[in-house]
């Protein structure tokens, strides 16, 4: 095996925060490498590096026997380097191979379109990539996308492939699919970096892995060499260990009721959730959890129905209402609705409490009020940042969703609404979100917990429901969960 | 991240950022840079133009500083771009592109002087008062026009502004030739008000005292941005909607909230002009004002206070370049080309990226 890659020494700082302190990372060719890490432990940084998105302060890189250095991101993919994002550059509404040709040389500048389909055409195979030149990008599930950019990334004669976070839109079959993917590249003498935290995709598919922790590697080891529990442990540097809530039995009073609840693309839907019980709602995504989370919640009219919490009959209040009423909720949609990026983590702490106290006295806001109860919350929520008032776009994921969590939790709500509580986030901050969601669950709140995660539902819930096109396919209390059942239930067809 | 201690002891943030402004960094660099290409390029334009850029610029000091009577002049200037300007930047901090000051500035005028024509025997203060009232009513009642066009009808804010300056204009026109007008003028204009309703003069300067009431709304618009919950909701829906709706503001509340003080203080500026100025409704008074309250309120990064130095900044270029063209003779075609050049250059250093 050759050296393709070696990074030596590689530091960049963000004002005080080293978010890589003297890495070294090497990758050769026909090899995949894993890079493990929890959010805000370095990985995406060092990838920019690499990739000329941001330059080092100190460092190294020599790739394929030619030092890289002040480079762009242009520069690293005439090199051979191939970023594929989690979000994919491509345009919907053109065809695979107008994808492909967007933005290369080698397309000419008369299109040689049908050359092209040819060439997308054996590349397609020789990867077992499984596309149609002339597809409609829009027509294709997130599987089929990512190909397409792992397509673009091979006929553009790339040597290393980044992957960021590859796996985390896909559904099971399109993980495996990948999978197999990256081990066809390997063995056409690729050489893969793979970024994940998902412990267990790195032990089926990768070479070696190594681990980052706060800027610096903390551990690297081939794969025979580790078992899951040490790689965890390289992660977080503790124990993260599933919650186990000692569990006690829901209240016998319903808290939150939901009756015959319908609009565009959702139910008719009708449940109701006891203080001290999660109702878990598991489902593959886009199939109306976007539409039940913002109905509940106020954001969306419904057609007709009725919604109550505590009694109070919610269905045609506002939002403000709503709140005040008890109902909390956390949106999926962290980057611009639950989070404002360009302001304080201060700030968007208050962003639904402004009207009231501590935040508001009389006419004015208190600014003093605001930030010591922002400090209070930082401390109890584990929110790291210098602070209240540095921005909250500044802050690593978890973080920033820990600011959604105190917010919404610390009003001591009767009822919460969770939409992708977890979605993106380590293992650490997703056990400090789900262990949160139990605790307020203790407290004797009804709890609605939407995710497309199956395993983050199964941990959390009391009854597990399966939506699908947008009503419930089944509801099963969680001990009596049958694997099986739950797969046909999401895939849509009736039991 | 375990080395980034959780903040048990947060360093306090210097006094200075109680009302936080949000400019960039190494801003008094690019301004500088910003006013040494102007300086350059409008030298060249002049010299050009076949005249000394020295001898030019001279003119230019003396007429904006030079004198107290010169720096009352560019106050005066200044006022109208402050007031108008303070609300435009309200009103884009929510999002809501209001680009209808200069109708908004017409139809103050409009206020003002039937205000003070139609009661000409308020007593002094009083009637000073209830005309910048009257104007700032009317200025707010023709921006709650273009807010139910686009909120009822859901055409875009741009559109129904913009479209309904040249409204306002033409009404003006028509107020001026029908019920204010002047009899036997020659020229479409109103008759003088009483001078009961005049702003009062600071002595020596000749700055009246709308400058006050300008610099006053400027503070207060600051204090309600920083300060209530109401800026605090209208900061949240200019930088994202979603959010706005997600914390329970109403953006329907939001849009006529801001809309109509943006209209107050517009037409304040035209109440202001015709009390302070001109004594009179003149047809065309607002020499786009409206638009240039826009560049202003660009110039000062959309913070209330920092539009105060934007706007004195307009007004003393325009009060320069006006003695320029008087005293050396650069022609005034030039004279809009150097002022706007300039204005592009500022606008460059100090606007801040999205």
């Amino acid at each position: 095996m050759t050296a393709l890659l070696q990074m030596r020494g590689i530091v960049r700082c963000f004002g005080a925060v080293r978010a890589n302190d003297d890495v070294d990372l090497d990758v050769s060719g026909g090899e995949i490498l894993g890079l493990l890490g929890e959010n805000g432990s370095g990985k995406s940084t060092l990838m920019k590096v690499l990739f000329g998105m941001i330059p080092a302060d100190a460092g190294d890189i020599v790739f394929r026997g030619r030092r890289l250095d002040g480079h762009r991101p242009i520069d690293a993919m005439v090199a051979g380097v191939a970023m594929i994002h989690q979000h994919f550059m491509l345009i919907e509404a053109m065809t695979v191979v107008e994808n492909v040709m967007l933005g290369w040389a080698e397309t000419g500048r008369l299109l040689k379109r049908s050359e092209m389909a040819a060439r997308v055409h054996e590349a397609s195979r020789r990867f077992g990539l499984d596309l149609e030149p002339e597809a409609v990008v829009a027509d294709l599930p997130l599987g089929r996308r990512q190909r397409i950019e792992i397509l673009k990334a091979v006929l553009r004669e790339a040597e290393l492939l980044i992957l960021d976070e590859p796996t985390s839109n896909l559904a099971p079959s399109e993980v495996a699919d990948l999978l197999t993917i990256l081990r066809r590249l390997r063995e056409q003498g690729k050489g893969v970096v793979f970024i994940t935290h998902k412990l267990p995709e790195v032990l089926d598919v990768c070479d070696r892995v190594v681990v980052l922790r706060a800027g610096r590697v903390s551990g690297r080891a081939p794969i025979g060499a580790v078992t899951k529990a040490q790689l965890a442990e390289m992660m977080v540097g503790r124990d993260v260990t599933a919650p186990h809530a000692t569990r006690q039995a829901p209240s016998k009073l319903d808290r939150l009721i939901v009756t015959d609840v319908e609009g565009p693309g959702l139910g008719p839907l009708s449940f109701s959730v006891k203080g001290g019980e999660v109702l878990g709602v598991a489902g593959v995504d886009g199939n109306g959890q976007l539409e039940l989370a913002e109905t509940l919640a106020g954001l969306r009219r419904p057609h007709g129905g009725a919604l109550s919490v505590d009694g109070l009959d919610l269905i045609e209040a506002s939002v403000a209402a709503r709140t005040e009423a008890g109902l909390a909720y956390m949106p999926a949609d962290r980057s611009s609705t639950a989070l404002v990026k360009g302001l304080s983590i201060a700030e968007n702490l208050m962003l639904r409490d402004s009207r009231r106290a501590p935040y508001s006295r009389g006419l004015l806001l208190s600014r003093a009020a605001r930030d010591a109860k922002a400090r209070a919350l930082m401390r109890e929520y584990d929110i790291r940042a210098p602070y209240p008032t540095t921005l909250a776009g500044r802050l690593s994921g978890g973080n920033q969703q820990k600011i959604g969590v105190a917010r919404e939790l610390d009003r001591k709500p009767a009822a919460l609404i969770a939409h992708q509580a977890a979605w993106g986030l380590d293992p650490g901050a997703t056990r400090f979100v789900v262990e949160r969601v139990l605790a307020l669950r203790a407290a004797g709140a009804a709890i609605v917990y939407l995710s497309s995660e199956l395993d983050e539902v199964l941990d959390v819930a009391d009854r597990v429901a399966v939506i699908a096109n947008g009503r419930f396919a089944g509801v099963v209390a969680r001990r009596d969960v049958d694997l099986g059942q739950i797969g046909i239930w999401m895939s849509g067809q009736a039991a | 991240m375990t080395d980034a201690a959780p903040p048990t002891a947060p360093a306090r943030l210097p006094a200075l950022a109680v009302w936080r402004f949000q400019i960039g960094d190494r801003l008094a660099w690019r301004v500088a840079a910003a006013i040494a290409l102007s300086i350059v390029s409008a030298a060249l334009l002049v010299a050009l133009s076949g005249h000394n850029p020295l001898a030019a610029f001279a003119a230019m000091a003396a007429g904006a500083a030079g004198s107290p009577h010169q720096l009352g002049v560019a106050l005066n200037r200044a006022t109208p771009y402050l007031l108008a300007g303070g609300g435009v930047a309200v009103c884009f901090r929510a999002g809501v592109i209001n680009i209808g000051a200069e109708g908004q500035i017409a139809l103050g005028g409009v206020g003002a002087a039937a205000v003070s024509l139609r009661w000409p025997d308020t007593p002094s203060p009083a009637a000073a008062i209830v005309a910048l009232l009257g104007a700032a009513a009317l200025g707010a009642a023709w921006a709650g026009v273009a807010t139910a066009i686009h909120l009822g009808r859901r055409v875009h804010e741009v559109l129904a502004t913009l479209l309904l300056n040249f409204v306002a204009l033409l009404l003006v026109q028509q107020t001026l030739a029908g019920p204010l007008g002047q009899t036997g003028a020659g020229f479409l204009q109103s008759p003088q008000i009483p001078a009961a309703a005049w702003l009062g003069k600071a002595p020596d300067l000749g700055a009246h005292a709308g400058v006050v009431v300008a610099v006053v709304a400027a503070v207060a618009l600051s204090l309600i941005l920083w300060l209530t919950p109401f800026g605090f909701a209208l900061r949240v829906a200019g930088r994202s909607r979603r959010a706005a709706a997600y914390a329970g503001f109403s953006m329907n509340g939001l849009t006529w909230s801001v809309m109509l003080l943006a209209g107050a203080l517009a037409g304040l500026a035209g109440g202001v002009e015709v009390l302070g100025m001109h004594h009179r409704l003149i047809e065309g008074f607002s020499t786009g004002f409206g638009f240039k309250a826009v560049t202003v309120a660009l110039l000062g990064a959309l913070e209330p206070l920092a539009v105060i130095p934007a706007a004195l900044f307009v007004g003393l270029l325009e009060a320069g370049s006006l003695s320029m063209q008087r005293q050396i003779g650069v022609p005034s075609a030039l004279v809009a080309v150097i002022e706007g050049m300039t204005m592009l250059f500022v606008l460059a250093a100090t606007v801040r990226r999205a």
